[in-house]
């Protein structure tokens, strides 16, 4: 590196590069010892540096070597490069610019405010449960009344097919008992007219039919 | 010990809510010119004067058992549950009330729920899934849970059916007591 005891002087500067054991020289000297390795200890090593760029201020490489350190100095985060194949918990984050820490609700308005806006979404809540509720009610109500309404015209139509059946059987009842009595009228006058005759013809008519059975 | 945040804030106004109907007589200004404020410590929400607060903030956060009422605990969720230390605070502005036998308060107060032959009396247009407080007939707090049914769905009910979930109740001063107030 450029930066030795020797640019001071001219003169001398030119004797220790005419010389070639002028480097190991000043290397040797304990105070310039930290010029060789200024490239990884930059600014540690500044104050020999910094009086040297005045003097030498038209040799461009000096300039260059600075914008190096500069260069070195941007990290990642310095830049705001998201890191990849990180999770970050959502905790973790903070938005910049906030304030740092949590924020206590200890004043009565602010407390107030939540307590109000809690309070009217609950009381929108129970509300809103309690109409749906009604609704249900209403609903469950039109459909008992509808059954039962069902139940009653089932109820009135069995009765009324009950009450013909009744009827009916009333009638015919009639009928068979008018009927049984004219047979019997009939029988009796028979047996007066014919005597013992009618039990004969059933006989006959049972030899009949075995007759025929046997032929 | 410190004040609750924002969130914290309404999430344990929120949970208050469902068993009170009037919160904002729980943050009034007292007579003698006091109020009650909320604070937190280990997780612990507690009820408690200003003026005690302040007085408390001279103990370590550490060495702090209690202070004031203890309303419940805030989870590592995020959420609130309330304890029976919340009671008397409950109590004072129940929305809806529950009013249990004699023969049904014994079970109660063993942790089990309130079933329909238990009941003496409750109170008119509660709905389903609401919170409520379980009185004993002689109007004393015995604990507070969530109805099952809705008012005129529990009428239907048959006896042995659930008319109201047990949250808490008195029971637990003896049962928890070792992690009620620490732990």
């Amino acid at each position: 590196m450029a930066p030795t005891r020797t640019i001071k002087n001219k003169h001398s500067a030119k004797s220790s590069s005419s010389s070639s054991s002028g480097p190991k020289r000043s290397s040797k000297d304990g105070v310039k010892k930290p010029s060789f390795g200024g490239s990884k200890s930059g600014p540690k090593g500044g104050a020999p540096k910094g009086k040297i760029p005045t003097k030498e201020q038209k040799g461009k490489p000096n300039f260059g070597q600075d914008k190096k350190k500069k260069a070195r100095v941007y990290t990642e985060k310095e830049l705001g490069i998201p890191e990849l194949n990180m999770i970050t918990p959502v905790g973790v984050t903070k938005p910049k610019g906030k304030k740092k820490g949590k924020v206590f609700v200890d004043d009565r308005e602010s407390m107030s405010t939540i307590l109000a806006i809690v309070q009217a979404e609950k009381e929108g809540q129970i509300e809103s449960k309690l109409i749906k509720a009604r609704q249900m009610e209403e609903i469950r109500e039109a459909r008992k009344a509808e059954a039962e309404k069902k139940e009653q015209e089932r109820k009135a139509k069995l009765d009324e097919t009950k009450e013909l059946m009744r009827k009916k059987r009333k009638r015919g009842d009639e009928k068979k008992k008018k009927g049984e009595e004219d047979e019997e009228d009939r029988i009796v006058k028979d047996a007066v007219a014919t005597g013992t005759k009618a039990a004969k013809a059933k006989g006959g008519k049972k030899r009949v039919s075995f007759a025929a059975d046997a032929e | 010990m410190r004040a609750l945040t924002d969130e914290e804030m309404k999430t344990v106004l929120d949970k208050l809510a469902n068993y009170m109907s009037d919160l904002k007589s729980l943050i009034s200004p007292l007579e003698d010119g006091d109020r009650y404020v909320f604070r937190l410590n280990h997780s612990r929400v507690y009820y408690v004067k200003l003026s005690i607060a302040n007085l408390a903030t001279s103990i370590s956060r550490d060495a702090l058992l209690s202070l004031g009422t203890c309303l419940g605990k805030l989870t590592r969720t995020g959420k609130f549950r309330l304890h029976i230390t919340a009671l008397p605070i409950l109590a004072q502005g129940a929305r809806h009330k529950i009013w249990i036998k004699e023969n049904g308060a014994q079970p109660f107060l063993y942790g089990s729920n309130v079933v329909k032959a238990h009941v003496g009396r409750w109170s008119e247009d509660c709905p389903e899934h609401q919170g409520c407080v379980v009185y004993s007939m002689a109007d004393i707090p015995l604990g507070f849970g969530v109805t099952a049914r809705s008012t005129t769905e529990a009428r239907r009910l048959d006896p042995t059916g659930v008319v109201c979930f047990r949250q808490s109740d008195c029971g637990e001063y003896l049962r928890d007591e070792d992690t009620l107030f620490a732990g």
